[in-house]
Order: structure tokens, then C-alpha cells, then sequence
């Protein structure tokens, strides 16, 4: 069935070339050090975009052996790609922070070369996550994405504090892989295949074929429809176990500001962007399994739609939870890496309400039973695609955000002239080390405020229109059912949960900005951690700026992503019949008046 | 005048702050008498753009058939189910408000002349992207677009408070902020909602104010349990963000603090617009869209605003700090907006319209004034001050004549709305509720009239402790006095000028500012008052006026034909 062609070659062109950037940059590294590293990877890096942006996007899913190129998977790899540039400009930053430390200092850093290469891998890996239509392929490229994780995190700091982090991560990693491991072995025995459209197709089918007896055990296949009730809620709550790692969300939420405050400032960049994709295309992949393809007029199955119930209340109460305890947690810490890491957790929490809205949106208000298909129409907006207009706005902001950081570097020492010895360069590791940074820094201190703004969701930068997005398709979850629902009340109480989460976030994020903006300080900033990082977050903010004037292009092409998952038919856009309605609103403006005299 | 088409010079105007920041911000290194000097001309010539389109406005057709004039629309956000536009236009009840902000403004920068000189490029960028806002947040057309300045308000005024504010000033911006944002992310929700229930009942998405104004009245919110209560919620929703900003009493705490800490140039903006934009938010969303729920809460919310005259008068009456003394009295001189608003009688509707620009003009000045007194005393403290009538003649008679509009002396502005308003209250107290309702209408609307006794009291008292008397300056500002004269200056008198002759203008002739809004502000509350006739139905059978009854048979008459049969079932009312 699986055949491997030349053809599958070709469509992973832009990995393949990432793998072979990575293996020059090793062999480079081992001559000429680590900067040649990173730019092997830069370059890679931009002839992965160009082969990638080359490929042909008929609109239609291509799949060959393993891997299936779609809008989805399309969007998920131009993203990987992209954030990877910024990422591997704001590294090379780091490399040149470390660089300009003496040797008494701490955070000492032998010059690796592996780096720039295990970085690639890394991006390789994340963007075959979004391609695998197989288990085995997804589960490898998963470890892919893992295991050059553990090794960026040993490899850039290795003082016992980022010891201490790669451990942490390291093992936890290893159980949550275990965990969707489990959960994709039960995969297997729900479909007997490794395949995920067989799967699904199974999945679909399963129970729909009969109304299921009392009993409750027609044999469809192999497999029972009450067999597949035991193995789904497992299947469900370990994939979700492993999700949650990635992504941050709670109940695997707590290794996240450890590690982030022992591991160094751009390995928490890399933390809080790329494993949170790699966790929205698994949730996303499972979600797809229980919804019929697009325009297959397929129903879905009562098992299937057992599926989606429990997959939506269970993601929309992680949702609710995370975002509360990400937030709530944030307002308490005083580092940033520890900060940031809080507020990774509680966008993790933004990220899953559009997750939760897409799995309802495929139920049907009826119940476990009622067995109707999507309702796909104009008047409810997808939630998947809300969810990765949310993640690249998310994303942007977050690394913007690191890259300024590194680029402060240092604060300058306070000079003591009673000793001769040289001060301790002091890394910018507190809110209060920010103090003033609109006086010593102005560029960089705009830079921070605005994507801090973003991030709190303030109109009219993306931020903002990521939120609109996703409150917009949870709020429209039912919102045409004729009496009000269950389902309609969970959602409207989750948009609530959502925005007043977005108002407690503000103010850890003013916070900063007070510090930035309103306090003084006697000691400015070194600005020492690289030129590349300081491009970086100056090409975040000039992107950032020009997406909250014009959101509609990064929207539309969310939009065509989640579509080709979510099985919702693909909405070009569409004049809106405005005539109509102006003609009768004037119609009753004049009535009103004729009523006025 | 057809070289301009009506809509570009209001994007013009709109635009026209934010090509100042630039300038301003390109003119930084020329020192600070290039940067405030282009602020000021920025400023002024938006006033003069944006008085010339009203007075375009005022000649229109638009104007005389109640119609959106210079209307702009242009795609924003279109895919999926989003239709989002910019779109812009001006109509009888943004008409004031925008004028209002663009005058504001100019009094803002000018106020600020030599009060600001540190990090001045910043200071007068951010008034200038804040004068964008609003006026951008009065002439929205979108939904979404409203949403957008009605936010962003929020982030020039949060760094003016926090950079250049006094000592408290990060807290107050802290607090502001996240009190604001907190409120107006529930008024999202519920715009949301509106958005998507209209989408769900007309088969097509729109985001554009009239058309879900329409819509809505065609497909009402449910105001029962099988619909959720959802018109209920959605009110709440909307009540909660609006009321914050106003503020209306219980959720005003924000607001003393914000005022005291904020620089003299952004309390002048805050009092004199943004509390505005809570208001109206009522007329333009809560009144026309959702009557019901309006209907039923109009006089829990009239009765708030009764208390929030008394008590803001009360709480204004024992203040040692003059501005915080003002700052009271703007949550006093709101209470009368809201109650005016929620008595559901038109003339205080249109009273209640007007006060927003009188309250805009009087607290502006007094904030202006009384940031001049603190430049020349350093101290805002009452006690501390006196006398500064025989130092500063002209300061004092411009601190009386805001003094006596604030306090709604008869010939000035303050009379007029404060005088329909309560009219309106007493009517509708006498004539317009039911039986049972009718003794607490009465005693609400006295308080009305109450709070404009202890509102004389308040501001006379504290005029009289700090103008006139014996100075109880300390010395140390007395040396201050022979160098130079401590009355205004010249730029104080630019800004203060327009706002005194717009001060006597609405109080002599305020038909020329009624006029032109009247229509509009009825048509947006006429389904909220005919909703709140309908609930007190009963009461007009024993009451029995006949102006009354009038009313309502006309009212019926204009409901009819644009109401479906689900609009017509009798509303339930708690009795």
C-alpha cells in the first residue's frame, strides 16, 4: 500500500536539504568554529523556504508513501521554517554573547559546533511532523524533534543550574513520548494499520453501520464498537498526556519555568515556540481522525462522534485550566525566563480553545448518537485555523521577544574601586534588570513594549486578531442551533474564561513594561548579545507591525490550513451580501423617521 | 469645497494626528520648541479640519434625513466568516463627541506647553495617537473597528500616566489599565455575540453597526431560558465594559486615582473624552440593539446614577486635594448623564447627549486650571492655597466660569443639560412608571436636584477657600511672584479660550447643538423607551395623561412595521 517513490523524495526536498545542511555544518564546525555553524544554517535554512515556496500548491492534498503535503501540513512547515531562521539568527547572537565573556565566567561555553547543526535537525524533524500521514513516520519525526531538544539543552550551558534544566526535561520528555507512544499503539488496534487515513476511515465507519444493540457489541471487523469505547479513552488521555508536554499545558505543564530559568535565554526561545507546534499538528491529527474528509459527505460514526465529545470537553477544561494557572502563575515570578515561561503556558491554554472549538463544531447537538455530519457554513469560523493564526501570532511576538532579550545581554557592572578585580558580568535575568530600558535602549525598549502588547492581545496588533479569531470560532460553537445548548453554554463560559485571562495577563505584561517605561535606573545595558539578534527582533517587530495593518494574508492562508484538516469546506472569500441588508436597515431608518413625524 | 469629497476629509482628520506623531517624532532632534510647536499645529489644524466637516455635515442631505455621512468603507479582515472593515462615517450622535475630541486635544497640548519638557517628543506623540483614537473610536462604523480605538485608547493614556504622571503614577496607570481592559474584554464578548446571532438569523455575517442594529431588531436577543438569557448576558456583558469607563458608581474607583496621578494634558483628554465613550457605548450598542434588557435594567441603572450624583457630590465635598475634588465631580456629573440616559424619556436622553459635551468642556477647563495652579504653587492642596484671586485675576475668573457651567448656572451650558435631564427624570417619575415604581422615581430624581445643591456647595466652597481669602502660600513662592506674573500665559489662554466660548455658546443658544443630534439620538433609543412604555403598560391605564397615552399610541405605530410576531409577544415583567 505505503510505496516510496522518487515522487516522495522530491516533496521532501526542503528537508532533505536541511538534513544536508546539517551535516555541513558539522563538518564545518569542526574547522572553522561555531559561527560558520550558523551561517551554513541560515543559508539552509533560506534554501528551504525558496524549495518549499517552489512546490507546486495545487490546493489539493498530495500524499506519497509516509507523507501527505496539504495546506495543513504546508502552513505548518513555511512556519517551522521561518521561525527557524529568526531562531537561528537569534543563536548565532547567543554564540557572540558567549563569545565576549572571559574565561573567569560562569556560564563558560567551549565552542560547540553541533549546535547550529542539531538546530537544524531539530526544524527537519518538526516539519515532517506536520507531513506524516503514518504512525511510525509521525513517532520518528516526533523524536526528531525531542532529541535534538535534549541536546541543544545540554549543549549551551553546563553550569549545574542548565544541567539540572536538561535533565528535567530530558526525562519528562522520555514519559510523555512513552505516554503518545501508548496512545498511537492503541491507534494500531482501533484501525490495524499504521496508516492514519485507514485509521480513520475505520474510526469513521465504526459502529455506523448498524445502530448499536443494547449490548453494545456489533462486530465490525475485527474490532467491536465496544472494544473501541475501552481502547478510545486511552488512546484519548495518553495522546493528550504527550500534547501537553509539548505544548506546556497542564497537567504537564510544571517542568516548564525550571527549565526555562536554568537552560539558557535562547533555548528558551526555542522551548516556548517549536515544541508547541509539533503538539498542535498531533492534537490536530488526532481530531482529524473522527472527521470525515472534505466533501466526502461521509457521516460520522457514533464512535467517532464519542471521539469528538470527549476529545472537546476534555481539551476545553485543559484549555480553561492552563490558561488560569499559566497566568496566575506569571503574576507571581520575578525572573523572566520564568515569566515567559508561565505566560508559554497559559498561551498553550489560548491555542487549545480553538482545538476544543473545531472537535465541537464536528458534533451535533443531538449527542453521541445523532451521527450528523460537520455543518460547515460561512457563519461559523474554523477553529483550527483560528488556532494556527493564533500560533504564528503567538510565535512571532514570543521570539521577537527572546531575541531582544539576548540582544541586551549584560547590564554593565557596577565598578568597585576597592577591589582590582575585574566585576562579574551580571546576564539580564529579573524584571527589575529591565529598569529604565526606554532611556538606555529606546529601539529595543519599543521593540519589547510592543511585542509585549501583542502578546496581552491589545488591538490592533496580531496578537489581538489571534484572539479575535479563536473567541470568534468558540463563541460560534452552536450559535445556530435553534434552542440554546449544552455545548453552546460550555463555549460561551469558555470565551469568558478566555478574555478575562487575556485582562489578568495584561498585567504581568505591564509589569514589564513599567519597568521599561516608568522606573529609572543607574545602570544601562550592555546591548552586547549580537547584532543578528538585535536584526532579528527588529525584523519581528517590522513583521508584527505590518500584520496588525493588514492581518488578511497570514489569516487567509491559516484559514486554508485548518480547512484541508477540519474537513470544513473551504471558504474563499466571500463577497458578503451587504446590499441587502443596508437596503432593508434603510427601508426601517426611514420607517422610523416617518414615525417621528 | 468638491475638491474634498466628505469621505476623505474624514479620513483626513482621523489621519492627520498620526502624520503629526511622525513629524513630531522627526523633529525631535530640533529641541523642544520644534516638537511642541508641530504638536500644536497638528492640533489645530485637525480642529480646524474636523470643525469645517462638521460644519459640511450640518449643510448635508445626510444631516437633514439622519443618514451616516462621508461614509468609508475598505476591507480589513475578510475570509472565513470575517467581514471586518475599516469603515467610518459621521452621523448626529458621533457629531459633538468628535468635534469634542478634536477641540480637547488642542487644549491638551497647549496646557501641556511648559509643563512637560522632559521626554517631550514622547508626550506629545502619544496625545497625538491618542486624539487619533478618539477620534477614531466616534466615527466607527465596525463593530471590530470600535473595539479597536475603544482599546487602544487605553495604551497612550497608560504610558502618559505612567511616564509623566505624579508620585503614585504607576499604580494609577496599573490600575487604570487593567481595571479598563478587564471591563471592555467582556463588552467584546458580548459584541461578539451580537455579531454572531445577527450571522446565525439574516444567513450572512456582518460586522457593521447599522446593519446589526437592524438585524437585531428583526431577530431580537432571547430574553428567556430556552435562549439562555442570552439578550440578558449580552447586556451585562456590555454594561460591565461600558460602565467601567463612564465610570457609573460602583465601578468608579479607577477613576479619582487615574485623574490625580495623570499629567494635567491627559486628564484633560480622559475627563473630557474617554469618559465619554462609555456613554456612548450605551446609546450606540445597549439602547438600539438589546431594549428589552435595556427596558428592564433602566431603572436599577437610573437609580445608580442618582446615587452616583449624591455620593460623588458627598465624597467631592470633603476633599483636601483640588483635583481629586474634581475628579468626584466628574463621577457626580456622570451619575446625572446615566440617569438621564435610563429615565427613557427623550428630553433627558437629549439632555443626557448634550451634558456629555458640557461636562466635557467645564472638567477639561477645571483640570486645565487646575494643573496651572499646581505649575505656579506646586501643591494642589486646598488648605495650602488661597488668595490667588489678587495674584491671578484672570486664572480666577476662568476657574469661575467652569465653575459656574460645572454647577449649571443658568445662561451657561451645565443649565441646560443638567435642567433637561431632570425634567425628563421628573416626567417620566410622574407619568411614565408604574404605580409602584413611581415614589422611588420621585426621590431618585430629587436626589438629582439634590446633587445640584450640594454641587454648588462643593465647587463654591472650594473656589472660595482657594481664590479668595488671605494667602496662605508659604513664603518661599512669593519670590516667585516679583520675577514674573503668575496669571496666564499666553498659551494658557489658547487653550482655555475655545472651550470658554463653546461654554457660553451652549448655554445661550443650545438649540444649535441639539438640533443637529436630536433625530439621531432618538431613533437610537426609541425601541429601548418604547420597551420600557410596554413594561409599564399597566401603570398608564391608571395614570391615564394623555400626553402619555399619545406617546405610546405613536410609539406602537413606529414599532409595527418592523417588528416580526415573535417581537410582539408580551415581555414578561417581573412585577
Amino acid at each position: 500500500m505505503m510505496t516510496t517513490s522518487l515522487e516522495t523524495f522530491l516533496l521532501l526536498s526542503p528537508e532533505i536539504t536541511l538534513f544536508l545542511a546539517a551535516l555541513i555544518a558539522y563538518l564545518a564546525a569542526a574547522f572553522s568554529g561555531l559561527r560558520a555553524g550558523w551561517l551554513v544554517a541560515v543559508t539552509g535554512l533560506g534554501i528551504a523556504i525558496l524549495v518549499s515556496g517552489n512546490q507546486p500548491d495545487s490546493g489539493e492534498a498530495i500524499s506519497s508513501g509516509p507523507i501527505t503535503i496539504d495546506g495543513f501540513s504546508f502552513y505548518i512547515r513555511l512556519l517551522t521554517y521561518t521561525t527557524g531562521l529568526v531562531l537561528a539568527l537569534i543563536q548565532s547572537g547567543d554564540y557572540w554573547k558567549s563569545a565576549v565573556q572571559d574565561d573567569s565566567s560562569q556560564h563558560k561555553r567551549r565552542g560547540t559546533g553541533e549546535e547550529a547543526g542539531t538546530f537544524l535537525i531539530l526544524l527537519a524533524g518538526l516539519s515532517l511532523v506536520g507531513l506524516a500521514n503514518d504512525l511510525v513516520l509521525l513517532f520518528i519525526s516526533l523524536e526528531l524533534v525531542s532529541i535534538p531538544t535534549y541536546i541543544l539543552l545540554a549543549l549551551k550551558r553546563t553550569d549545574a543550574a542548565g544541567q539540572e534544566a536538561s535533565l528535567k526535561y530530558f526525562f519528562l520528555s522520555l514519559v510523555a513520548s512513552a505516554l503518545f507512544l501508548y496512545s498511537l499503539a492503541c491507534l494500531y488496534g482501533l484501525g490495524g494499520s499504521t496508516s492514519l487515513l485507514a485509521i480513520g476511515n475505520q474510526i469513521q465507519s465504526l459502529g455506523s453501520i448498524a445502530p448499536p444493540t443494547i449490548e453494545g457489541s456489533i462486530v465490525v471487523g475485527t474490532i467491536t464498537a465496544s472494544m473501541a469505547a475501552v481502547l478510545l479513552p486511552v488512546m484519548l488521555g495518553t495522546a493528550l498526556a504527550g500534547v501537553a508536554f509539548r505544548m506546556a499545558a497542564v497537567p504537564m505543564h510544571f517542568y516548564a519555568p525550571d527549565v526555562y530559568e536554568g537552560t539558557s535565554t535562547s533555548n528558551a526561545a526555542v522551548l516556548s515556540t517549536l515544541p508547541k507546534i509539533a503538539g498542535i499538528v498531533m492534537l490536530a491529527r488526532i481530531i482529524a481522525l473522527a472527521i470525515p474528509p472534505l466533501g466526502s459527505g461521509q457521516t460520522v460514526g457514533p464512535v467517532a462522534e464519542i471521539l469528538l465529545l470527549q476529545t472537546w470537553h476534555l481539551i476545553a477544561i485543559v484549555a480553561a485550566v492552563t490558561m488560569t494557572v499559566g497566568n496566575c502563575m506569571a503574576l507571581l515570578q520575578n525572573n523572566l525566563r520564568r515569566l515567559l515561561a508561565c505566560s508559554s503556558i497559559a498561551h498553550a491554554g489560548y491555542l487549545l480553545v480553538g482545538l476544543a472549538a473545531v472537535t465541537a463544531a464536528a458534533t451535533s447537538e443531538q449527542g453521541p448518537l445523532g451521527g450528523e455530519s460537520i455543518t460547515a457554513n460561512a457563519l461559523t469560523l474554523d477553529g483550527l485555523a483560528s488556532t494556527l493564526f493564533y500560533l504564528a501570532t503567538y510565535v512571532l511576538a514570543t521570539v521577537g521577544l527572546f531575541g531582544g532579550l539576548i540582544y541586551l545581554g549584560h547590564r554593565w557592572p557596577e565598578w568597585s574601586t576597592s577591589s582590582n578585580k575585574r566585576p562579574r558580568l551580571e546576564e539580564i535575568e529579573t524584571v527589575d534588570d529591565l529598569n529604565g530600558l526606554s532611556t538606555t535602549n529606546p529601539v529595543a525598549a519599543f521593540c519589547l513594549a510592543t511585542f509585549l502588547l501583542s502578546l496581552a492581545g491589545i488591538p490592533p496588533l496580531p496578537g489581538f486578531w489571534g484572539k479575535l479569531s479563536l473567541v470568534t470560532s468558540s463563541l460560534s460553537i452552536g450559535s445556530g442551533d435553534a434552542a440554546f445548548g449544552d455545548r453552546r453554554a460550555w463555549f460561551i463560559g469558555l470565551s469568558i474564561v478566555l478574555v478575562l485571562n487575556a485582562a489578568i495577563a495584561a498585567a504581568y505584561y505591564l509589569r514589564l513594561i513599567t519597568a521599561m517605561y516608568f522606573k529609572s535606573t543607574d545602570k544601562g545595558v550592555q546591548a552586547d548579545g549580537g547584532l543578528s539578534s538585535g536584526l532579528a527582533m527588529v525584523v519581528c517587530l517590522i513583521v508584527l507591525l505590518s500584520i496588525s495593518i493588514r492581518p488578511r494574508g497570514l489569516f487567509t492562508s491559516a484559514l486554508r490550513a485548518g480547512n484541508t484538516l477540519s474537513g470544513n469546506i473551504a471558504t474563499e472569500t466571500m463577497p458578503p451580501q451587504t446590499t441587502q441588508i443596508s437596503v432593508g436597515d434603510a427601508m426601517i431608518a426611514s420607517e422610523i423617521q416617518k414615525g417621528n413625524r | 469645497m468638491n475638491l474634498l469629497s466628505p469621505s476623505t476629509h474624514l479620513l483626513l482628520v482621523i489621519l492627520m494626528p498620526l502624520v503629526g506623531a511622525g513629524i513630531v517624532w522627526l523633529v525631535s532632534s530640533r529641541g523642544l520648541q520644534a516638537v511642541r510647536q508641530s504638536a500644536a499645529t497638528t492640533a489645530v489644524l485637525t480642529l480646524v479640519a474636523a470643525g469645517w466637516l462638521i460644519l459640511r455635515y450640518l449643510m448635508s442631505t445626510e444631516a437633514a434625513s439622519n443618514q451616516v455621512f462621508a461614509m468609508v468603507s475598505v476591507p480589513w479582515l475578510t475570509g472565513g466568516m470575517f467581514d471586518i472593515r475599516l469603515s467610518v462615517g459621521l452621523d448626529g450622535l458621533s457629531l459633538w463627541l468628535f468635534g469634542l475630541s478634536a477641540l480637547l486635544s488642542v487644549t491638551a497640548i497647549f496646557v501641556s506647553w511648559e509643563a512637560v519638557t522632559e521626554r517631550a517628543v514622547g508626550f506629545y506623540m502619544l496625545l497625538l495617537l491618542l486624539e487619533t483614537a478618539m477620534l477614531g473610536v466616534f466615527v466607527a462604523r465596525d463593530i471590530i473597528l470600535f473595539y479597536v480605538f475603544f482599546e487602544f485608547t487605553l495604551v497612550p493614556l497608560f504610558f502618559l500616566i505612567g511616564i509623566w504622571g505624579h508620585d503614585e503614577r504607576r499604580k494609577a496607570a496599573i490600575t487604570f489599565f487593567i481595571y479598563t481592559l478587564a471591563g471592555s474584554v467582556l463588552a467584546f464578548l458580548g459584541l461578539m455575540t451580537i455579531v454572531l446571532w445577527n450571522a446565525s438569523h439574516t444567513g450572512s455575517v456582518t460586522f457593521d453597526i447599522e446593519a446589526l442594529t437592524a438585524g437585531l431588531s428583526l431577530h431580537p436577543l432571547p430574553m428567556d431560558a430556552d435562549g439562555g438569557y442570552l439578550q440578558w448576558v449580552v447586556f451585562l456583558a456590555l454594561l460591565i465594559g461600558f460602565a467601567v469607563k463612564v465610570p457609573i458608581f460602583p465601578f468608579h474607583t479607577w477613576l479619582p486615582l487615574a485623574h490625580v496621578e495623570a499629567p494635567t494634558g491627559a486628564s484633560v483628554d480622559l475627563a473630557g473624552v474617554l469618559l465619554k465613550i462609555g456613554i456612548y457605548g450605551f446609546l450606540r450598542f445597549s439602547m438600539p440593539m438589546l431594549p428589552e434588557a435595556t427596558a428592564v435594567a433602566a431603572p436599577w441603572l437610573f437609580a445608580l446614577g442618582a446615587f452616583g450624583i449624591v455620593y460623588g457630590a458627598l465624597v467631592a465635598l470633603v476633599q483636601q486635594d483640588l483635583k481629586r475634588l474634581i475628579a468626584y465631580s466628574s463621577v457626580s456629573h456622570m451619575g446625572y448623564v446615566v440617569m438621564g440616559l435610563f429615565a427613557l424619556e427623550p428630553v433627558a436622553i437629549e439632555g443626557a447627549n448634550l451634558q456629555l459635551i458640557n461636562h466635557g468642556l467645564s472638567s477639561a477647563g477645571l483640570f486645565a486650571l487646575v494643573g496651572m495652579l499646581y505649575e505656579r504653587f506646586h501643591t494642589r492642596s486646598i488648605q495650602s492655597l488661597g488668595g490667588v484671586a489678587k495674584k491671578a485675576p484672570w486664572l480666577t475668573a476662568l476657574f469661575m466660569v467652569f465653575t459656574f457651567s460645572s454647577i449649571g448656572l443658568p445662561g451657561l451650558n451645565g443649565f441646560v443639560g443638567e435642567f433637561m435631564i431632570l425634567a425628563g427624570s421628573f416626567q417620566r417619575a410622574w407619568t411614565g412608571v408604574s404605580p409602584e415604581l413611581q415614589q422611588s422615581y420621585l426621590i431618585l430624581s430629587l436626589m438629582g436636584v439634590v446633587g445640584v445643591v450640594l454641587g454648588a456647595w462643593y465647587m463654591l466652597w472650594a473656589v472660595e477657600r482657594v481664590f479668595f481669602g488671605n494667602s496662605r502660600l508659604p513664603p518661599s513662592h512669593l519670590d516667585n511672584e516679583s520675577q514674573e506674573s503668575l496669571d496666564l500665559r499666553w498659551h494658557e489662554i489658547v487653550a482655555l479660550a475655545p472651550l470658554t466660548v463653546f461654554v457660553l455658546w451652549i448655554g445661550i443658544t443650545p438649540a444649535t447643538f441639539l438640533a443637529p443630534s436630536s433625530q439621531s439620538v432618538r431613533t437610537m433609543t426609541l425601541a429601548s423607551s418604547n420597551a420600557f412604555n410596554r413594561q409599564m403598560q399597566p401603570a398608564q391605564g391608571h395614570a391615564g395623561t394623555e400626553m402619555i397615552t399619545h406617546n405610546n399610541e405613536s410609539s406602537d405605530q413606529q414599532d409595527r412595521p418592523k417588528t416580526n410576531p415573535t417581537f410582539q409577544k408580551p415581555i414578561s415583567v417581573k412585577q
